[in-house]
């Protein structure tokens, strides 16, 4: 596997790990009660994105590992929609896959 | 029947901030792990990472960027506000063209312009869920 697969692979993961932690510290600020539970499982599994991220700006751009790390969008919106009952209209999704596209096209590029 | 939802003034200050520190905190992470001595020894570089000014500036830059985004995610949907944030993508690959003097073609200043339509689209839409919705 090459440096920048595997860049862009540690970058995805980070993506992933980003979308999970958001909606823990999004249910940390609608929870009254335990809410330190939500918003500390939320912090720990941000610094491990962090590390990871931080080894993957080894392997890549700043601007290719931050245009790839766009996914996080796609799940970030869909749990939002799933486990935050969020209200995600078409135009929010037209407004989600427009980025998503773009970033992609910078990232190819990258 | 819809109700017009009025946009705080609060939360448009924390998406701007969300959106400034983000783009300091890309640029000088990416500085600071560039500082870092490449011998491959990660215990060495774990305390050149202890001992690095600029990776304690990245620590500080999350920290405010953690709190300031706990104050938009109070005040607007997660699935409203990561979006709209998407903006420090513009400007992180403004800076790095510009400073970091990484490369770039039309297909890449094309994404942009798509990254910035999607935004306004997002930008279209409610901010906020109603609450009883939240609340369930």
């Amino acid at each position: 596997m090459g440096q920048t697969a595997i860049g862009v692979l540690l970058v995805v993961i980070c993506a992933l790990l980003e979308g999970v932690g958001q909606v823990f510290l999004k249910k940390s600020v609608l929870r009254a009660v335990r809410w330190y539970l939500w918003i500390s499982s939320g912090i720990v599994i941000l610094l491990i994105e962090t590390m990871i991220y931080s080894e993957a700006l080894l392997f890549l751009d700043v601007g290719a590992a931050y245009t790839i790390s766009s996914l996080n969008l796609i799940s970030v919106t869909f749990m939002s929609r799933c486990l935050l009952r969020e209200r995600v209209t078409r135009t929010r999704w037209i407004g989600v896959c427009l980025i998503f596209i773009g970033v992609s096209l910078v990232a190819a590029r990258a | 029947m819809s109700i017009k939802k009025v946009f705080p003034t609060r939360l448009a200050v924390g998406l701007l901030l969300a959106i400034v520190i983000d783009t300091a905190l890309q640029l000088v992470w990416k500085s600071a792990v560039l500082s870092l001595p490449n011998d491959g020894s990660r215990w060495l570089n774990l305390q050149a990472i202890l001992h690095s000014p600029l990776l304690i500036f990245v620590i500080f830059l999350m920290a405010c960027q953690f709190f300031n985004w706990l104050m938009v995610l109070g005040n607007a949907d997660l699935s409203y506000a990561q979006p709209v944030t998407s903006l420090s993508y513009v400007t992180v690959f403004c800076l790095s063209v510009l400073y970091l003097k990484e490369g770039t073609d039309l297909i890449q200043i094309a994404g942009i312009l798509l990254v910035l339509a999607g935004v306004w689209f997002i930008s279209r839409t409610d901010h906020v869920t109603q609450s009883k919705e939240h609340e369930a």
